[in-house]
């Protein structure tokens, strides 16, 4: 019995210490399942915004199931748009082959996304359609829709239940795609209840089959403030395919601009 | 806990969902920077005071920002601003949760008001770097030069000798390299990017070009580029009607995507209706035809060296061009016009003093307006690209129009697959002389395989309705490890027969056998590519 206590202690004291979040944004109080969830996302949202703009590297290696690998090394320039969806601009640095390719995206909160792609070879922007949003980034096992910005509208919530994942508490969400274009029937979501960071999400397939488990390591808080993970794994449980982020040298606030930083104009001049 | 059931019994008891001194908040940091910029952008989009408030917890202080104390009227009226701000937001019912910063006042005070700024066209000042030294913004616009060179090894093997006996391997080397350098925090930059060819067998082909040598200056919402430049307009993917500005260099791929650099002026505006560029091109640059050892050219010659205008000045003319491009909705489209001497020749025969049959290029001074359209919807994307050209005496207008569909998750999953289908139509019809394409169905498909190397493969095919001469085209790529690739391209040409040696101009002009002079000249290449 006492020793129970013990255990809970040492579980539950790590958590009690780190500094608690504005304790009212998020009150499940009386609230379905449904509106939990939902609930839940949206203090996420909102925890996670309010720095302006973002830049970081990237450095992304594929793994085949035979132990193959590949590097691939991007920056992300990302700016907050408060009343639509964020911006993003990705440029590729290596394979060399495919160094200065770069993609603008505007995630939107209802509409489909805009996507242009930067062909450094003809000095070309080309429109592409965001039904590729399903389809591999950079033949990686992340899908496009994975990591452009994930706005609250696009999906239906459902709080499923709370449990620790590696001794972590955590709420775990359904959360269901509202586009068809999605190449997910849903997404199982585990947020930590300290923070509302993302821990783990399961992807399953349109078949409703699990298809990908992505795991988040490695959080740092920059600027006193933004939850940023540092590792993810993906597991393509399908194939045996995954792949590892590495996130570094976060900047917030660095001020870039909407105009300057993120039209068809800069993407013609990505370096 | 008991707040929370405090709150409950308050909302049960009130049956008012609306506390009478509520308030909305839109955020809480940790910062009162951090804060006080959210709460700029805030103001802004509800076009409404916002204030950051104090408030201290579990013995830290917290910038929480939100409205000030509201009656059940303002506060639906704010919310519904925030709802068509699409700002995140939650209610604090009045003052139950509020606790005070230490030695503060008994209730939370406003540590800062912020007004809307009015709209400016300079970004409002939420976008500026938080004044409280944050070093990264230098970073981030940090001065970098970077230096890449690109060695290729390109074997080109014919089906047939030539029509003079040209030999049917064609070996050459290309390096391109690409130095660039910003500085004065991401304001200024030089691009230098020059390129050499050296062939086996074509002295045309061996070639040096300035691809690109400009300095640029990037304000907030305008580019200006002066030097040596490469600019690509339009959308469709088989035929560039409305790409004007730049020459091609057709002695490197006789599909005309390689472009020679133009010396200009160019001054990019962006604005709420699009983004307007204006052009200034001084110093005309010669089309690049292949030589009589090299392939892939006509039966006749082309005399590069003599080649006259139809401007006093020559090719000292100065020309100018300028476009519009705007996006509504699911719909871009750019509305372009130029003026200046034509990027297409005319080729005029002639005699040598030796009594040789040579073309020579003439190039007219023309006007061109161009629409570009390109819609998206759903996978599909429609696009029209139109020209209506000054021409070489008629006016003459041609369109291209079609569509691409990106088809995902083919064959396991992994690989995409695009179709284009394009139509292409000259209203000279016959008497088009500058392009083969007068009334032509273009289909192709495009595989992308998304392994580990990068594979992808395009096949196409462009078919004459009237002439059923035809083009089948091959392409494929796939990297070797981090920084090789190698690229496979080929060509069938056929449903034309061969030139008649015996009156070299009439074949050469002949409407329904213009393909003529490429039909023995089917080929297969390898380049090997090594990046550094």
């Amino acid at each position: 019995m006492r020793n129970g206590l013990l255990v809970t202690c040492l579980l539950v004291l790590p958590w009690t210490s780190v500094a608690a979040r504005d304790p009212d944004d998020l009150d499940l109080a009386g609230l379905s399942p449904r509106e939990s969830g939902l609930a839940i996302f949206e203090a996420a949202d909102r925890r996670a915004s309010g720095y302006a703009d973002m830049q970081v590297e990237l450095e992304m290696i594929l793994r085949s199931s035979r132990g193959a690998e590949s590097h691939r090394q991007l920056r992300i320039k990302q700016l907050e748009v408060p009343d639509d969806g964020d911006k993003l601009l990705v440029i590729f640095d290596t394979p060399k082959p495919i160094k200065g390719t770069a993609l603008l995206s505007f995630s939107h909160k209802m509409e489909a996304d805009d996507q242009w792609l930067y062909l450094p070879a003809m000095k070309r922007v080309k429109k592409i359609t965001s039904r590729n949003k399903s389809g591999p980034f950079l033949s990686s096992e992340f899908a496009y829709e994975d990591l452009t910005a994930q706005e609250v509208e696009k999906f239906t919530y459902r709080l499923l239940r709370t449990e620790p994942l590696d001794a972590v508490p955590c709420y775990v969400v359904e959360r269901t795609p509202l586009d068809g274009y999605s190449g997910y029937a849903r997404q199982v979501v585990w947020l930590d209840l300290a923070e509302l960071r993302v821990q783990q999400i399961e992807y399953y397939d349109r078949r409703n089959g699990l298809y990908k488990v992505l795991a988040i390591h490695d959080y740092v808080e920059y600027e006193n403030q933004f939850w940023k993970a540092g590792r993810m794994f993906m597991t393509n449980h399908q194939t045996g395919k995954t792949t590892e982020l590495l996130w570094r040298n976060y900047q917030f606030g660095t001020g870039l601009m909407d105009e300057r930083d993120f039209s068809t104009n800069s993407l013609l001049r990505v370096r | 806990m008991r707040r929370r059931l405090f709150a409950l019994i308050i909302m049960v008891a009130c049956a008012v969902p609306v506390h009478a001194a509520d308030r909305i908040a839109f955020g809480s940091f940790k910062t009162s920077d951090n804060a006080t910029n959210w709460a700029a952008r805030v103001a802004q989009l509800m076009q409404a005071d916002i204030d950051v408030v104090a408030i201290a917890k579990s013995g830290e202080t917290w910038y929480r920002v939100t409205s000030g104390a509201l009656d059940a009227t303002a506060y639906a009226d704010m919310e519904r601003r925030a709802n068509l701000s699409g700002i995140r937001y939650w209610r604090l019912r009045g003052e139950i949760d509020a606790v005070p910063v230490p030695g503060a006042a008994r209730n939370p005070q406003a540590l800062a008001r912020i007004r809307p700024a009015a709209r400016a066209s300079e970004p409002p000042a939420s976008h500026a770097p938080p004044a409280s030294g944050v070093a990264s913004a230098v970073d981030a616009r940090a001065a970098i030069s970077s230096l890449d060179l690109d060695l290729g090894l390109q074997a080109r093997t014919y089906a047939e000798s030539g029509l003079d006996g040209q030999s049917r391997f064609q070996p050459s080397f290309s390096a391109s390299l690409d130095y660039y350098r910003r500085w004065d925090q991401g304001r200024q930059s030089l691009t230098f990017s020059p390129f050499v060819r050296l062939d086996g067998e074509d002295d045309e082909r061996s070639h040096f070009d300035l691809r690109e040598l400009y300095w640029s200056r990037v304000g907030n919402d305008w580019d200006l580029h002066l030097g040596v430049k490469q600019v690509f307009w339009g959308v469709t993917e088989f035929k560039h009607l409305v790409d004007i500005v730049n020459q091609t260099d057709l002695v490197e791929n006789i599909d005309g995507e390689d472009k020679l650099g133009q010396p200009m002026a160019h001054l990019s505006v962006i604005r709420d209706w699009g983004i307007v560029d204006l052009y200034l091109l001084v110093g005309f640059r010669e089309r690049t035809f292949p030589g009589s050892d090299g392939r892939l050219r006509l039966s006749v010659p082309i005399d590069t060296d003599r080649a006259s205008y139809a401007s006093a000045a020559g090719r000292n003319r100065i020309d100018a061009a300028i476009r519009w491009t705007h996006n509504i909705g699911p719909v871009e489209f750019g509305l372009s016009h130029f003026s200046g001497t034509s990027r297409d020749p005319e080729l005029r025969a002639a005699l040598t003093p030796s009594g040789t049959l040579v073309l020579r290029p003439h190039y007219s001074v023309v006007d061109q307006t161009g629409l570009d359209v390109q819609a998206i919807l759903g996978d599909w994307a429609l696009k029209v690209e139109a020209i209506s050209n000054s021409g070489f005496g008629d006016r003459y207008n041609a369109i291209n129009f079609g569509f691409e569909r990106t088809l995902v998750g083919i064959m396991g999953g992994r690989a995409d697959l695009g179709v284009v289908a394009e139509y292409m139509f000259d209203d000279r019809n016959d008497a088009a002389v500058t392009t083969l394409y007068e009334h032509d169905l273009a289909l192709g498909t495009r595989w992308s395989l998304n392994d580990l190397a990068d594979t992808q493969a395009l096949l196409g095919v462009i078919w004459d309705v009237k002439t059923h001469e035809y083009v089948f085209k091959v392409e494929g790529s796939r990297r070797l490890g981090e920084t090789w690739t190698l690229l496979l391209e080929g060509r069938i040409f056929g449903g034309a027969h061969e030139p008649d040696s015996g009156a070299p101009l009439r074949s050469l002009f002949d409407a329904d056998n213009k393909s003529a002079s490429l039909q023995r000249d089917d080929f297969l290449q390898l380049e090997l590519t090594r990046y550094f």
